[in-house]
Order: C-alpha cells, then sequence, then structure tokens
C-alpha cells in the first residue's frame, strides 16, 4: 500500500510536469527586490474562499529558471493550524488526497498546482479567506531557497 | 457525456439522510421530478470537493432560467467531522440553491453498499488531519430516478449543463 502509493504519487507528479508548458525566461517574477536573484517563482497564485476553521488549498505555476533541479520540501503559513503539500488522485473510481513531503521542480521548467492534483493544503483556517482577499505563504526547496508566496482569494 | 453513460438506466438505489434536530430528514425521493447530480465528499475536502461544486455553480449558471428542473445535491461523507448544518452551509457558499446533506455512520454504511462505492478514511482518523476516500465521480439521476450518467470530475460547468440538458 505505502509503496503503490508512492508509485502513484511520482506518476502523477510526472504526469504535472508533462502538463508544464510555461518554462523559459519570459516569466520574470514580480516579486520584492531582495527575492529578485531567485531563479524560483510562483505564479498566478489563488485559492477559494473560505470559512474560519475550514481547510482550503492554493493552487499556482512553480517555475524554475535555473538550470539546477530543486525539490519542493514544504510550505508554512502563519494563516493556518497546518500548512501542507498534497496531491489528489484518483484510483479505479476512488478519489483519493494524499500528502506529499516534497516535490520535483525539475530545470528550466515549471510545475503545476491545480486543482484535481498537487496543491498547497491549507488546514485550519485562522481567519475566513474572502474574496479579494491574499493569502501569504512560504514555500521551502531541497536547496535552501524560500520564496513567499502570495495568494489571490476568489469566490468559490 | 463527459463520463460514464449507464445504458441501459436502472434504478438509483436509496439515499437518505435523518438530518437532527436543526436540519431536516432528506431523501433522494425529495428530487423527484429533478434532473439531480449527487457528490459524496467531505466538507474538508480542499481541492477535489470544492472544485466539482465550483464547476456546478457554473453548471446551474449556464442552464439560466431553466435551474428549478435541476437539483444539486452535496452529500457528506465524513460523520466525525460533518454536521448537518456544517454541510448546508457549505454547499450553499457555492450557490444557494445548493443542497448539502450529512449522513451518519450507519447511512455512510448503507448507502455505500447500496450505491457499490467505497468510502474510509485516510490516516488517523482520531488526527484532525485526516482525509477521506471518496469517489470521484459525480452521480447524475434523472426525473424519473434512474442513474444515467457518472460524470467525470474536472468537467467545465458548460459541459455538465450540456450532458444535464441531454439527460432526459
Amino acid at each position: 500500500m505505502r509503496i503503490s502509493r508512492a508509485i502513484s504519487v511520482a506518476s502523477v507528479s510526472a504526469f504535472a510536469l508533462g502538463l508544464s508548458g510555461c518554462s523559459g525566461g519570459d516569466a520574470a517574477p514580480a516579486a520584492a527586490p531582495t527575492r529578485a536573484s531567485s531563479p524560483l517563482a510562483a505564479h498566478a497564485a489563488w485559492s477559494r474562499s473560505a470559512d474560519s476553521g475550514a481547510t482550503a488549498a492554493v493552487y499556482f505555476w512553480l517555475v524554475n529558471r535555473s538550470t539546477v533541479a530543486d525539490t519542493l520540501t514544504g510550505a508554512r503559513s502563519e494563516l493556518a493550524e497546518e500548512t501542507t503539500l498534497h496531491v489528489s488522485m484518483e484510483h479505479g473510481g476512488t478519489m483519493h488526497m494524499a500528502a506529499v513531503a516534497s516535490l520535483p521542480v525539475p530545470a528550466k521548467d515549471s510545475v503545476a498546482f491545480q486543482p484535481l492534483g498537487a496543491h498547497v493544503m491549507l488546514r485550519g483556517l485562522r481567519r475566513p479567506l474572502v474574496d479579494g482577499d491574499t493569502v501569504a505563504l512560504t514555500l521551502t526547496f531541497a536547496s535552501g531557497r524560500s520564496i513567499p508566496v502570495r495568494s489571490g482569494v476568489r469566490l468559490p | 457525456m463527459h463520463g460514464t453513460v449507464m445504458d441501459p438506466p436502472s434504478a438509483a438505489p436509496p439515499l437518505v439522510a435523518a438530518g437532527d434536530t436543526s436540519v431536516p430528514a432528506w431523501s433522494l425521493k425529495d428530487v423527484a421530478g429533478r434532473t439531480t447530480l449527487l457528490f459524496f465528499g467531505y466538507t474538508s475536502c480542499p481541492d477535489v470537493c470544492p472544485t466539482v461544486l465550483a464547476d456546478w455553480a457554473r453548471a446551474k449558471r449556464a442552464l439560466g432560467s431553466d435551474t428549478a428542473d435541476y437539483a444539486f445535491v452535496f452529500v457528506a461523507v465524513d460523520p466525525a467531522r460533518d454536521s448537518p448544518e456544517t454541510t448546508r452551509r457549505h454547499a450553499r457558499q457555492f450557490d444557494a440553491g445548493f443542497l448539502g446533506v450529512a449522513l451518519s455512520d450507519a447511512e455512510v454504511a448503507t448507502v455505500t453498499r447500496d450505491w457499490g462505492f467505497a468510502v474510509y478514511p485516510e490516516g488517523d482518523p482520531r488526527q484532525p488531519n485526516y482525509t477521506v476516500a471518496h469517489p470521484a465521480h459525480a452521480f447524475v439521476v434523472d426525473r424519473r430516478g434512474r442513474l444515467r450518467l457518472m460524470l467525470r470530475p474536472g468537467v467545465r460547468g458548460e459541459d455538465i449543463a450540456s450532458d444535464l440538458r441531454r439527460i432526459r
């Protein structure tokens, strides 16, 4: 069970990578000046509105402009009791959602965090997420880098 | 159609939620005469369930003035965390006309047996962060109570509306 799930997660992330298509140098991140040198950026981040105490997902395109691969190893946010990386997947008509310890971010490529796939999960929201609001979180990587993400909240 | 068409169609199994002191009982029979979408999930599902409900909301808007002919029912299968009131409120966040119905442990056991799908917690159910395995598809029941389509997740609202219009 545990082994099959690890394989499934790997195949799901490979699928997500296969869908990626916005690699290249044209996607200049709108980051703070101190972060301008980071080759990693999360673009078009968004979340659905949700009640206080509820669980929400954050979606984005994670772009790595470096020639060196990296690995997303965590996410944190003061907005939630727990912030984790999750992947949704279907097996034989049943939908599962598994926590994953890390997700690879290949060199000169991008990874889609999108509905029905990989996402950052915010469990136990400390305040409601309201349409037009912004969610701040930080993504951390195996390289030691970390990047801020500002996710726009939209109606569910 | 965006999913598995049941051909020939057969009568949908029963689906009954007893409710509680604040929320009345509900039965699939209550929406007889309306084409009904059913999705079995849980309110703390952050990804698949809200994605489906948001797509339903778009579908309902796309159906325009015909919406009285349709029912959209989110059925919570996580009795430990989802009360009838929590579930009702959750469904209405996506569209004021959506129904949210919570099943008890006994009702989950009955429904999974009658409908032939699996629901079970993943992770430690004593911890607040367990997840729930649930059916990937939404079920479409026609106005005569027959199961007609298992609609896969990720279908755009306009396409859901198109499928619903074709189910007579």
